[in-house]
């Protein structure tokens, strides 16, 4: 990477976290959201998880203070020409991603990597739409990125070998564990991870176990940090079944096939955390109610 | 003969120039914020201050500016580079390997690397001011100055821990020290201030900055240290907390849902003078809060001195004695509240303090009374100096310190 400068597009929580965990090793970051308001959640966002890590005690004022002044939030995409590496966050889905993609090579050298922050669309497929493919690669974080320091390091049909050694090694550089995969839907840990939740949901529907006892499965036989219904709720059930369905309809294998009650609830409009309801309740601290 | 001294953080450095053996600084400065925009580098030569703000991405470029620096004609300190004759580096980290001051070869880099686990914020950081050093002046002898070096006369039942033996064997578990190269130093003044053989001395040294630990100094040789195998153990600091119960930092993990990178965090940036108080880690501001009256710095000071007092206990019990304290570093040569409090206190071995020496004096000096069964004395710091003296010796005679 020719700078210490990282651009990200999309302001959401994703970006937010990334920009942040990229702050704190000492990265400067251009924060490319779509809106003002965008821009303001963000930046109300960052405020909120900075001090709550400055309460836990992982963080100092001083800290707090050079993470927030290395992030520019900015609407400006000309933010990101100075850049040695842009990394696209925004939600999963592949003409959207694909229109921002085009947009960034408007914007930035030939010779600057690009990377994608996806867990199930195709890089290859992405990168056929772009003038330069070889410098487009997967850069898949796990959320919440300052605790989660894995990375799956895709690699499209196209990417140079030199694409993934800078993707390798600026990886290195925030001291995370990059894993190699070449690509193939939901890489490694979407296709483990979420088959599980659904088949958690399934023991739930056929009244095996209560869903505190699935999770408490395992959580203490396991080892799991969080059990898959928990997560489930977390990730929201909407994103779940959507990846299950991304999944299935990929690679048209009956044992990726959304389980109905993931689908009943999501027609609800109970997704997890974010609105309360989910497989559990919670209160709106997000905090699980028992 | 001109020694810089140089002491690399991961994004700062310090360094003096010193004509040798005059002892005479020409210059001293520092370089803040390398690898950004705005790199801050201060100096002072003579009468001259500056102040520069502008762009330094790496160590590099910061050594090729102060370099830049000592030869301007209007700084005047040096016409070339090349009158810079050796080099001397901070090193915090020596482990077992180094128990003195070393010329600088490829096995002594690799060392300085394998110790990397040992001291993961310092040693890196002070290896790259070495290597950035040899670019920019390759043909200029480097010598490396160990802050646990000192501490290495420490006997095996002082710097073990009660944990497994195979813990020693495999990780080189133990009790290193810090500070050493600042108690050598005070120690080193003694004889002149107290006109008395250090062979037959047994001091305590109170090294109390920001961060603070104490040594019992028998016959000029560390015996004990408070700080161990990081400098977290010991006495009550800034905002480190010193000695705690090993059993702490699992109970708040699971209470407060921490992670160990979030209690490390705790233990050496949230605690000490800071955590107690909820003001600050600076004994002047503690000092201020307390005046006006703040309960929670009034506390914060007393488990301070208390903490401070109990290692002297426990450092003239080790030795059978003690014959002086010093005490040196920020607090320890400006707070004469804090020498006061914890002098008082030890009347039974003999201590009487000079109040008026305590309170009006400055600089180097004896604060206790003639009568005083110990000394008490105030002896500022100078570990620069003491890096170039090291460095002068092993430059001089090539033969001493190679391995």
């Amino acid at each position: 990477m020719k700078s210490k400068r990282v651009g990200l597009i999309g302001a959401g929580t994703m970006g937010c976290g990334l920009a942040e965990a990229m702050a704190a090793k000492g990265f400067d970051i251009a924060l490319v959201g779509r809106t003002p308001e965008d821009l303001q959640r963000a930046e109300a966002h960052l405020e909120r998880v900075l001090t709550r890590r400055l309460q836990k005690w992982s963080l100092t004022e001083a800290e707090k203070k050079a993470i927030l002044s290395r992030i520019r939030l900015t609407v400006d995409w000309g933010e990101l020409k100075a850049c040695g590496l842009v990394i696209e966050a925004i939600w999963e889905r592949l003409p959207d991603k694909i229109a921002v993609h085009r947009q960034i090579e408007q914007v930035v050298g030939a010779e600057v990597p690009i990377a994608s922050n996806t867990s199930t669309l195709s890089i290859t497929e992405i990168a056929a739409q772009l003038q330069h493919p070889e410098r487009l690669l997967g850069l898949h974080f796990h959320y919440p990125p300052d605790r989660r320091e894995l990375v799956e390091l895709v690699r499209g049909e196209q990417t140079s070998d030199e694409t993934v050694a800078t993707g390798r090694a600026f990886i290195e550089s925030l001291e995370m564990t990059a894993v190699h995969v070449f690509e193939s839907p939901g890489y490694v840990t979407t296709r483990l991870m979420l088959p599980l939740i659904n088949e958690a949901i399934a023991l739930l529907t056929e009244g095996v176990a209560t869903a505190e006892d699935i999770d408490t499965a395992m959580e203490v036989g396991y080892g799991f940090h969080s059990g898959p219904l928990t997560l489930a709720d977390r990730f929201g059930l909407d994103s779940v079944l959507k990846t299950m369905e991304a999944l299935f309809s990929e690679t048209g294998d009956p044992r990726y096939r959304p389980t109905p009650l993931l689908r009943q609830k999501v027609r609800m409009g109970q997704l997890g955390v974010k609105t309360g309801e989910g497989i559990f309740r919670y209160d709106e601290g997000g905090n699980r109610l028992s | 003969m001109n020694i810089l001294v140089l002491n690399c953080g991961s994004s700062s450095l310090k360094y003096q120039l010193f004509a040798m053996p005059e002892e005479q600084v020409l210059i001293r400065g520092g370089v803040e914020k390398i690898g950004s925009e705005e790199a801050v580098h201060k100096y002072q030569a003579g009468e001259r201050e500056e102040k520069t703000t502008s762009t330094i991405l790496d160590h590099r470029e910061a050594l090729r500016q102060v370099l830049a620096t000592l030869t301007a004609p209007e700084v005047g300190v040096l016409q070339d580079v090349r009158e810079i004759d050796a080099v001397g580096h901070r090193v915090v980290h020596g482990g077992e390997r180094f128990a003195v001051s070393t010329r600088i070869d490829a096995a002594v880099k690799a060392a300085i690397k394998e110790m990397f686990d040992l001291a993961p914020l310092h040693n890196p950081a002070n290896l790259l001011g070495i290597e950035a050093m040899e670019d920019v002046l390759p043909e200029v002898p480097q010598a490396a100055v160990f802050d646990t070096a000192f501490h290495q006369t420490m006997p095996r039942e002082h710097y073990l821990y009660p944990v497994p033996y195979v813990l020693y064997e495999r990780h080189k578990v133990r009790r290193y020290g810090f500070h050493g190269t600042s108690h050598r130093y005070v120690a080193s003044r003694v004889s002149d201030l107290l006109d008395r053989d250090l062979s037959r001395l047994n001091l305590i040294s109170c090294h109390i900055g920001n961060g603070a630990s104490l040594c019992a100094i028998e016959q000029g040789r560390s015996v004990d240290t408070s700080m161990g195998m990081t400098p977290l153990e010991g006495v009550m600091m800034g905002t480190r907390s010193g000695d705690i119960d090993p059993s702490l930092p699992e109970f708040v993990m699971e209470k407060e849902d921490l992670s160990p990178e979030d209690v490390s965090s705790m233990l050496n940036k949230h605690s000490g003078l800071y955590g107690v108080s909820g003001i600050s880690g600076d004994m002047r501001q503690i000092d201020d809060a307390r005046k006006k009256g703040s309960a929670r710095a009034a506390v914060a000071f007393a488990m301070y001195e208390y903490r401070i007092r109990k290692y002297i206990g426990a450092y003239a019990a080790a030795m059978n004695g003690v014959d002086a304290i010093l005490f040196t570093a920020g607090v320890g040569e400006n707070s004469a509240l804090l020498r006061q409090t914890i002098c008082e206190k030890l009347t039974y071995l003999g201590v009487e303090l000079d109040r008026e020496a305590n309170e009006a004096g400055t600089g180097e000096r004896v604060i206790s009374t003639p009568n005083s069964r110990v000394a008490v004395c105030v002896i500022p710091t100078d570990e620069e100096l003491m890096i170039a003296r090291d460095t002068f010796v092993l430059v001089q005679q090539p033969n001493i310190g190679k391995r």
